[in-house]
């Protein structure tokens, strides 16, 4: 019980004095994060459009297949991240083992199904009578798409934190591809809060992987919060 | 303006439309009415190019709407409808009504003009900056019409526009109707379960029974004249009596009913089965036969089985050998002091009766 | 307002992203050479690496990129071709590593013992036995369900699991078949050094661990060493290059810095002196001048790759 006060105590004055490390790690994991959600977004969008509007042989199955890799361990897209990139896998070539680019893509993927099939539920959400209405007002195909999706907004930016959430707090994926390298180059290191947390415990430096967590936790009710609040506006 | 020639669909193994007929008139109101599950919202979808019918044509303005790409989209873009489910987009007020517009590429200024223009006709002048979400389902469904009509489509369709509103929105609503269709001579065509409304607005009514139109004229022919006893109990007559004609000749015929005759102005000869139709509110009660007070008029005696009010009348039930009833103020029954098992007489005039052929029905 | 609130969180957020990348990449920094590390995790969890990695970075303008992880998984990183240099503890399988051809110039920079430790209360006695006599004890009375004898196993195919693995073959048991899965007694924890000693600390377990990481870990701990004499417990450190032979694009001059840099004088004076002040005791020993005691070649210890 100490220990858990004791550590508390000490990560709030990790937090607030801004302790570099801990600051350095936390920005990391969210530009990490927050472009493998982007790249994520700029691709489920379009495709959970394409499968949602599509008229194609399998749509059910995909749609099904889809929904079965939301629950997709992350250990698993780390080892299959790992193949690829790793210096004798298909995309070697690369070099992308154990650099950010490799967190990024690995989250990417990771996130992905689950940001379609939700993208995917979020438009075919949308009321029929509104699209009823959009086609009666004379959409074309282009304007008709673009409506849709504006109707859907709101429940495609839920998807956008829900994916930007799964990203930032997964560790398997990040540590397989990443290393958690601590480096002196902030760009280089691979060290998120999840790998942080993670070693940080393994090393017994409880207060830390506290205050870690902390502001993993803080970080993800912040996204929840500002989504929230955007949609009730 | 609007030619229908033989429209059928069905949705899996349910027939809905079953070749439907009609031509709509340039300028006019075009009713559809008929029980639920006719067709009515599948019929103005197939014209509105939301549905793809089995098999006939529609035409509109002479040219036919299955065409495809640009053609298709110019033919729609003739059209306007207004859906029975009040749905306004996510966005203010100003942007639902603008969206035709905007699909149009018309400039701003121009849209400004048009949606100001809109949303003083509806009443809602003031409301471009709301939230359409935040409207009542009234002002919603006022909003749907601004923005289906802010096009100056030459075609209007709506679908039960006002099923799920408020007594005062709906006068509003059709209110609005009148004066697009007087104003801009919009060519209307309005599907309604509630008959009166048809009845109210259009110039012309089609009933829509089991997939068809099964009767398609004024609302005065088709409220008085109905072509069929399913036409005639849909618009609320409750008097539909079989029998066969035993006697006809300068327009008055003899119906026999199971031993009871009734004179009623048929076009019918003798001998072919027929059903006669007579509104409740044609029937007049009496304590003491009334043959003779008017020659040719029909006099029947029976018993009083029941005597229930309906809103500010009373319905009374009359066991003549066959059921009548009749619609009466409180304040007559009250006079005649009449109650039930009592013998009474029902009378009513030859022309109060509509004979249709029974083989129809 | 919606997009204006969106466009609002984007700029944020890219500005955030700008500025950071700035710091963290300030200037020539990028034109730096990159080195990738795959290391046992006793080197790094006793920061040892870190100390190191800072002087080197500094004298060669080159940035260090620690990977860290049990032998088995640095020398599967090393056979990938995913680094440039290994710094691992298993002489028997790093020399079928150089056999394969996927190592080349092997240098050893230093040493220390491994130790056995355990509870202070010692259920099983085994407190100045010899190792092999000591891992007897524990496993015959593990199996007999002695109460509180249990031994916590790395379990990672990390050197210093072959070297429990080598103590279990000198006190005469097959690992695979009476040790591995033979009761309750015999844990896998499948981690890192310091990780293993957290989970032993709290099963009160005996565990068999490296000294350094021992030391670094031993505030947190409630673990006593037991066995630390023994010539079965010396554990050899070496650092080698993958072979560019083998993946041509390899870093190999960065990686020949690196390994010629682990045998300086100066650094092997590091080594000697390194956590001295904050443990009293060294957590490694310079293997410069004991190549005849811990068993290797002298040109391992003291030539350059030329």
């Amino acid at each position: 019980m100490y220990e858990i006060i004791e550590g508390f105590i000490e990560a709030g004055r990790l937090i607030i004095t801004l302790d570099p490390d801990v600051m350095t790690i936390a920005a990391r994991s969210i530009i990490v994060s927050f472009i493998a959600t982007i790249t994520a977004t700029l691709i489920s969008v379009p495709l959970g459009a394409a499968i949602n509007f599509g008229t194609f042989p399998g749509r059910k199955g995909l749609i099904n297949l889809i929904q079965t890799l939301y629950s997709l361990p992350t250990v698993i897209v780390g080892l299959l991240i790992f193949l690829l990139i790793s210096r004798v896998g298909p995309f070697g070539f690369m070099r992308l083992l154990f650099t950010p680019t490799a967190m990024i893509v690995a989250q990417t993927v990771l996130v992905l199904p689950i940001m379609t099939g939700l993208t995917i539920s979020a438009l075919s959400g949308v009321d029929p009578v509104i699209r009823d209405t959009l086609h009666s007002l004379g959409a074309t195909r282009l304007q008709f798409l673009i409506n849709v999706m504006k109707e859907a907004r709101f429940a495609i930016l839920a998807t956008v934190a829900v994916g930007f959430g799964r990203a930032i707090s997964e560790v398997g994926a990040a540590i397989l591809v990443g290393g958690n390298i601590m480096a002196s180059s902030f760009m280089r290191s691979t060290r998120v809060l999840t790998t942080a947390i993670s070693l940080e415990t393994s090393m017994g430096n409880i207060p830390k992987s506290i205050a870690l967590g902390i502001i993993l936790l803080t970080i993800a009710l912040g996204v929840n919060l500002a989504i929230t609040m955007v949609q009730h506006r | 303006m609007i030619d229908l020639k033989s429209v059928s669909k069905r949705f899996d193994d349910t027939v809905v439309l079953r070749g439907v007929t009609a031509r709509v008139e340039r300028g006019e109101i075009f009713a559809i009415i008929g029980p639920s599950g006719s067709g009515k919202s599948t019929l103005l979808r197939l014209i509105n190019l939301l549905d793809t019918p089995e098999g006939g044509e529609i035409r509109i303005g002479g040219s036919s709407i299955h065409a495809k790409g640009d053609q298709r989209l110019r033919i729609r873009r003739m059209m306007g409808m207004v859906f029975q489910k009040p749905a306004a987009f996510s966005a203010t007020v100003y942007e639902n009504v603008a969206v035709g517009l905007r699909f149009r590429g018309v400039g701003e200024g121009k849209i400004r003009e048009k949606v100001g223009d809109a949303l003083d006709v509806i009443g809602l002048a003031g409301y471009g900056e709301r939230k359409a979400r935040t409207l009542s389902g009234g002002e919603m469904q006022r909003v749907a019409l601004a923005r289906a009509m802010v096009t100056e489509p030459e075609v209007l369709l709506m679908d039960e526009p006002t099923a799920n509103l408020d007594p005062v929105s709906v006068g509003m609503i059709e209110e609005l109707v009148l004066q697009i269709n007087r104003d801009l001579g919009t060519t209307i065509m309005i599907s309604t379960h509630d008959m009166y409304q048809g009845q109210r607005l259009a110039h012309r009514i089609g009933v829509l029974m089991d997939g068809v139109f099964a009767q398609v004229g004024t609302p005065r022919e088709v409220f008085t004249l109905p072509t069929s006893r399913e036409v005639a109990r849909f618009i609320g007559i409750e008097n539909i009596i079989e029998g066969v004609v035993v006697a006809a000749g300068s327009g008055i015929a003899v119906i026999d009913i199971g031993g009871t005759s009734i004179r009623a102005v048929s076009p019918f000869g003798v001998g072919e089965e027929v059903c006669l139709c007579i509104r409740s509110e044609d029937l007049r009660i009496l304590r003491l036969s009334g043959e003779g007070d008017i020659p040719g008029k029909n006099s029947l005696p029976g018993t009083v089985l029941s005597i229930a009010p309906r809103g500010p009348f009373s319905r009374v039930a009359v066991d003549c050998g066959f059921l009548l009833t009749s619609i009466l103020s409180w304040k007559t029954v009250d006079s005649l002091g009449i109650e039930e098992g009592e013998e009474v007489f029902v009378s009513f005039a030859p022309d109060a009766v509509h004979a249709v052929r029974a083989a129809q029905g | 307002m919606l997009r204006r609130t969106l466009f609002t969180v984007a700029a944020v957020m890219v500005a955030f992203m700008l500025i950071c990348g700035c710091i963290g990449t300030t200037g020539p920094e990028t034109e730096k050479q990159q080195l990738r590390i795959a290391t046992t995790t006793s080197l790094d969890d006793t920061k040892l690496l870190n100390h190191l990695s800072t002087i080197f970075e500094e004298q060669y303008n080159a940035e260090v990129l620690v990977v860290s992880a049990g032998t088995g998984i640095a020398l599967e990183y090393g056979q990938r071709g995913d680094v440039d240099v290994l710094m691992v503890h298993d002489r028997v399988r790093e020399d079928v590593f150089l056999a394969d051809g996927y190592g080349i110039n092997r240098r050893v920079f230093a040493y220390n013992y491994f130790i056995l430790a355990g509870p202070e209360s010692d259920p099983a006695g085994i407190k100045g036995m010899k190792p092999e006599e000591a891992f007897a004890t524990i496993r015959e009375k593990g199996m007999a369900g002695e109460s509180g004898v249990a031994f916590v196993s790395r379990g990672d195919a990390s050197g210093t699991h072959a070297k429990e693995k080598a103590i279990w073959k000198g006190a005469g048991f097959d690992y695979a078949t009476e040790i591995q899965g033979s009761g309750d007694w015999y844990l896998e924890a499948g981690k890192g050094m310091g990780e293993t000693l957290t989970m032993s600390n709290e099963k009160q377990a005996y565990v068999l661990s490296d000294i350094g990481t021992y030391l670094a870990y031993k505030g947190d701990l409630d673990l006593v060493t037991l066995v630390d004499e023994g010539d079965i417990l010396l554990n050899v450190y070496c650092a080698m290059q993958i072979n560019p032979a083998k993946y041509p694009d390899i870093n190999s001059e960065i990686a020949k810095d690196w390994v010629n840099f682990m045998i300086t004088d100066e650094v092997q004076e590091e080594i000697a002196s390194f956590g001295v002040a904050q443990y009293g005791q060294p957590l490694f020993y310079a293997a410069q001048d004991d190549w005849e005691k811990i068993g290797v070649p002298q040109t391992e210890v003291k030539d350059p790759i030329p």
